[in-house]
């Protein structure tokens, strides 16, 4: 997604959407940058034990 | 030189919240006129802002934002935070992770105080613990930060995420607005941050902003390694924190991108290594820094 894509002037933020940047490095690591709540419920589904991200994505209660 | 009175209801640092949108509503005022002899970052151009895009950052008095949304990335204290990034920055660091609307202040949306403000109550209503305000660099645009200040709640706990290259003008009308500084030490030397990000006197001034900033607020200060610079700049800046600001936060970063302009320098072609995290990490520890993440 291009910044100018996102409508940080809208006082509607519900629908504004969000931006995360990832880098997948050759070993394996995931470096992030902006990083949203859904997305880190998504890394933390992939990798529940990663300490990084555990305390980021809390686990919700009805999971 | 224009002369801009920066209007104070209290004596440094004892600001009360409750008392603040109405002081940040004046001191965007004289913000917003400092522009027409800017001199809000350490370059001190001296421009006028208010005729059009001006100075090293090439900014006028318009303000963009390119970001605005609800993160978790930053430090844990602080998350969900509501970080609303201004476009432009007075410094051009090579590895920048948001290079081109940093770089570019004409990049992103208007902004409008009133509807930032709007959706930053909506992200506090719906758990967002803090408000964070950060670019580029936000002091380019401290008339628009400051705009955002007086429409949000009092009782919101503000962050002031930042390059730590203002000037004492910059500060005087910041003193008392942001619960949390967040700001970064890049460079332990003037010969890396001059190379790396075209900026002269870096340690001078970086030292003197932080050294006022943890007097006024929570400090919270970023080092970011990056690849070859291990012993020519964190270390440096590991052992000024341990004697000057010993026991304060200090999140030393291992995430190193090479992004943006980082391949025009060898070292910075590829990410911190193991080794240099470890080295680094050891070097912390035998200083007794406060490492918080």
């Amino acid at each position: 997604m291009k910044p100018t894509d996102n409508p940080a002037g809208s006082a509607d933020s519900g629908r504004a959407p969000l931006m995360t940047e990832l880098l997948v490095l050759p070993d394996g690591r995931i470096l992030v940058h902006s990083l949203t709540e859904p997305f880190a419920e998504l890394l933390r589904t992939l990798n529940p034990d990663d300490e990084q991200i555990r305390p980021r994505a809390p686990e919700r209660p009805d999971k | 030189m224009t002369t801009v009175l920066v209007p104070t209801a209290a004596p440094a640092g004892t600001l009360s919240r409750h008392g603040r949108p109405a002081l940040a509503r004046q001191r965007a005022a004289a913000a917003r006129a400092a522009l027409a002899d800017c001199r809000l970052c350490a370059h001190d151009c001296g421009v006028n802002r208010l005729a059009g895009p001006a100075g090293k950052c090439h900014a006028g008095a318009d303000t963009r934002v390119f970001l605005a949304q609800v993160e978790v990335s930053d430090e844990l204290e602080l998350i969900p935070t509501y970080a609303v990034a201004f476009s432009g920055c007075d410094l051009r660091c090579a590895f920048c992770i948001t290079g081109g609307p940093s770089w570019n202040p004409r990049l992103g949306e208007p902004f409008v105080a009133a509807s930032i403000a709007a959706a930053a109550r909506a992200a506090l209503d719906r758990g967002a613990r803090s408000v964070m305000i950060l670019g580029g660099e936000p002091t380019v645009h401290l008339h628009s930060a400051l705009e955002l200040v007086a429409e949000l709640p009092a009782e919101a706990t503000l962050v002031w995420k930042t390059n730590a290259h203002g000037s004492a003008q910059a500060r005087d009308l910041l003193d008392g607005m942001f619960d949390v500084w967040l700001a970064d030490y890049k460079f332990g030397n003037d010969a890396c941050a001059a190379r790396l990000a075209g900026v002269p006197n870096y340690v001078r001034i970086i030292e003197g902003n932080l050294l006022w900033a943890a007097d006024r607020s929570e400090l919270i200060v970023r080092h970011l390694l990056m690849p070859g610079h291990v012993e020519c700049c964190w270390r440096p800046v590991a052992e000024w924190l341990a004697a000057r600001c010993p026991g304060g936060k200090v999140n030393l970063r291992s995430g190193f991108w090479p992004a943006w302009q980082a391949s025009r320098h060898p070292e910075l072609r590829g990410t911190i290594s193991a080794a240099e995290a470890a080295r680094a990490d050891e070097i912390a520890r035998d200083l007794g820094l406060n490492l918080v993440r």
